[in-house]
């Protein structure tokens, strides 16, 4: 029973871990963070696995443990990691799959995103995701009118970033 | 169509991680844990212990038979009754508060249910913190008119003749020994709490301020 439910449950995370490594790239800052994020990640949702009933997609269900445990459950270690080093990994391995303006674009989205906070940064991501404002506020647990008038401040901000 | 729209469609092609394999996802389900609620939660065992230990401690049986001597029975395992109570009415309390901490909640009550969890285990510190104060000095108190050797003390000539100056400074240093005593102690859990859960209250805070 239990053997079923892991390979269920790996099989599942297998198919959606882009979810969680997206989240990990946006609130870490080196490759161990991001790994230990993680593993995090994955030891919650496992956790809270046998209580997933399947009344909501399996992503959705992801998206919400996987942003708590980066907001709230997640504690950073220190490291005396370069944290240049890791964006500079990252992209190596994605130049071949984009090419140098999308890269650049995205480096570039990055950067600015991870300037937010915490907060900010899950309503991006969010937002990024396709997600509507029904969902963010329910993940967040947060009102939905809030949540629109937080978004457009944090787009405005964004784009002060990104154009100062 | 604005900057972020813009950008989002390079966010939506993105698929460039270096992915888990079923091995690896699978080998990752048996680590532990190192979320804040685990810490929070050895923390509170550590208190426990700590705590009811001090009772326990070898020599205390001595202190506790004196106690008895100078206390008297009612007083003594009075105080030890009323003290248990409330502390199994706090395991009670943290038993609860940990059942409603899970990562499925909205982020808002997740938070919230940690720091509520955060405030049990401070009125747990502060209770303790006050019941050793408290006690202390009732017999600190108790001991100056029924511990024989104070009594003797009192009766000596030099004592004798400056009763009442003797009476302030005595019970003002047992307050100064256990104030500053008790406000380390307290200064080193507010250490401990302040870093574990200084991100989580800054986040909370940035939630409560977007409802208003």
């Amino acid at each position: 029973m239990q053997k079923d439910l892991e390979k269920e449950f790996v099989q599942q995370l297998e198919e959606n871990q882009n979810i969680v490594h997206k989240i990990c790239r946006l609130y870490t800052n080196d490759a161990d963070s991001h790994n230990d994020l993680f593993q995090e990640v994955t030891i919650q949702l496992w956790r809270a696995y046998p209580k997933f009933r399947g009344d909501s997609k399996f992503s959705t269900w992801m998206y919400r443990v996987a942003l708590n445990t980066a907001i709230t459950l997640y504690r950073k270690k220190k490291r005396r990691v370069d944290t240049a080093s890791y964006e500079q990994i990252e992209f190596k391995a994605t130049e071949q799959d984009y090419d140098d303006e999308t890269n650049e674009q995205l480096t570039l989205l990055y950067s600015a995103v991870k300037q937010l906070n915490d907060i900010e940064k899950a309503l991006v991501f969010l937002y990024l995701e396709n997600k509507n404002y029904k969902e963010i506020s329910k993940t967040l647990g947060i009102s939905e009118v809030n949540a629109r008038v937080k978004m457009n401040r944090v787009k405005t901000k964004l784009t002060n970033i990104i154009n100062p | 169509m604005d900057q972020l729209d813009i950008l989002k469609k390079e966010w939506d092609t993105q698929k460039a991680y270096p992915s888990y394999s079923k091995e690896q996802l699978k080998s990752m389900l048996a680590l532990k844990s190192t979320s804040i609620v685990k810490w929070l939660l050895i923390i509170a065992i550590i208190e426990f212990v700590v705590l009811t230990a001090i009772n326990f401690l070898p020599g205390m049986s001595k202190y506790h038979g004196e106690s008895i001597r100078i206390m008297g029975e009612v007083f003594y395992y009075g105080s030890y009754i009323v003290h248990y109570i409330v502390i199994a009415y706090f395991i009670f309390l943290f038993y609860s508060n940990y059942k409603r901490i899970q990562a499925t909640q909205p982020t808002r009550s997740l938070m919230k249910n940690i720091l509520r969890t955060r405030k049990t285990m401070k009125w747990y510190i502060w209770y303790n913190l006050a019941y050793i104060f408290i006690l202390g000095i009732a017999v600190s108190i108790v001991m100056l008119f029924k511990d024989p050797k104070m009594i003797e003390m009192m009766q000596s000539e030099t004592v004798a003749n400056h009763q009442v100056m003797f009476y302030t400074i005595y019970i003002l240093f047992t307050i100064l020994v256990f104030g500053v005593m008790l406000s380390i102690l307290y200064g080193i859990y507010s250490l401990i709490y302040g870093i574990l859960l200084r991100r989580l209250r800054f986040n909370y805070e940035e939630l409560k301020r977007m409802e208003v």
